[in-house]
């Protein structure tokens, strides 16, 4: 072996110590999990809403009303999220479309607007601060538990169209709503 | 052609009127009515029964959960009214139907929340189903003829820092003096059961 075949070894094996670093992240072995980082950027606005300004909200104005009901701490609701974010840029100027946050109110700017801007949502959101839940949730429905999700859609003239409880199907939601913005309006 | 069709409404109603109390009886437990003992094991693997574990002057059936961050947020405001009507006779039953939940988790969960009354296993939500519970936490006072007397939830106040009324203790305090309950059903916002083949919903 030669002075340059012999330098040409030791880069190979340079290079290929290199690359087993790269890949395994480091010589003991052990993987490094990667780090989630919160969004960069500004966060999504979440308007805090009392009794009065709920009740204005869950009532729909000239066209279809879908809601969704939900918290950051409801695994199921994390769940869905991620199919109402694509059936909000679907549906975008054809109905209106709003979530509704049961949240703590220390999650107001933080856990809240986190999550939203992690689904890369673009929903109106509110966090429902109350004294009365009870009250909030009979307004809704008397069938409701409190469980949530819960998505509800009503049509332009009040009326309920879709109740579910649990995680909503996509394919149900948007039948739905296809069906509403199909009619003509009244 | 008018006697058939009288004798057919005539079996229709009567049919109608042997299926009511089947109905009823199908239905979830409401306000006023008598509640049917059951029978769970707790979590050493112990058969339980309403009728075992009732307290003199009333029970609480509470529906549980070991991950759901409300119960967290309850659970010491739980533990404080058990003990303090423990010695009025009201006894606390909890109840985890969360398919989700294992009863190790169950188990180590009642350790660190500090329970000191049993909770059951409902496997396959059997329970929850009759009762048509919903979230956790949920609660159900039984007077000590177990006729249910309030169902909701324990107070108006999730986070704790802001109770203004006290729904479960006033409906304590209503029955041991012999006043009838003012607000005998609430609802509130939390974790929803995790039933068996149901996990998302």
């Amino acid at each position: 072996m030669n002075f340059r075949s012999a330098r040409s070894a030791i880069k190979a094996i340079s290079l290929g110590w290199l690359f087993a670093l790269a890949l395994f992240g480091g010589v003991d072995g052990q993987t490094k999990r990667p780090v989630r980082k919160p969004p960069s950027g500004p966060l999504p606005k979440v308007t805090k809403i009392d009794q009065t300004r709920y009740a204005e909200l869950i009532k729909p104005q000239t066209k279809p009303l879908l809601i969704n009901f939900w918290a950051t701490w409801c695994g199921p609701c994390r769940e869905e999220f991620p199919d109402l974010v694509k059936i909000d840029y679907a549906y975008k100027g054809k109905i209106d479309f709003i979530t509704i946050s049961l949240d703590f109110e220390e999650e107001l700017n933080t856990g809240v607007p986190q999550f939203l801007k992690e689904m890369k949502a673009d929903i109106p959101t509110y966090l429902l601060i109350t004294p009365d839940e009870s009250a909030a949730i009979a307004m809704i429905s008397d069938d409701w538990g409190g469980a949530l999700p819960l998505t509800v859609l009503f049509a332009p003239n009040g009326e309920r169209v879709l109740f579910k409880q649990g995680i909503v199907k996509p394919a149900e939601l948007k039948a739905a709503i296809d069906k509403l913005i199909a009619q003509p309006a009244q | 052609m008018r006697k058939i069709l009288t004798a057919f409404l005539a079996v229709a109603g009567l049919m109608a009127f042997v299926m009511m109390p089947l109905v009823a009886l199908a239905n979830a437990p409401e306000i006023g009515s008598t509640v049917e003992s059951f029978s769970l094991p707790d979590t050493d693997g112990k058969t339980q029964t309403l009728e075992s574990l009732k307290g003199k002057n009333g029970t609480v059936v509470v529906w549980l959960s070991a991950e759901c961050p409300v119960v967290a947020g309850y659970k010491n405001r739980i533990n404080e009214i058990a003990a303090a009507y423990k010695d009025k006779g009201i006894a606390f039953i909890g109840i985890n139907s969360n398919a989700t939940e294992d009863l190790n988790w169950v188990k180590s969960n009642m350790a660190e929340y500090g329970y000191k009354f049993p909770v059951l296993i409902d496997k396959g939500n059997v329970l929850a189903d009759k009762w048509e519970a919903s979230v956790t936490p949920e609660v159900y006072f039984l007077d000590n003829k177990n006729v249910l007397k309030y169902h909701g939830a324990v107070d108006n106040d999730r986070s704790g820092k802001n109770v203004q009324e006290y729904f479960l203790k006033t409906a304590f305090d209503s029955s041991l003096s012999g006043k009838a309950i003012e607000k005998t059903k609430t609802a509130a916002f939390g974790c929803s059961i995790k039933r068996a083949g149901k996990p998302a919903e």
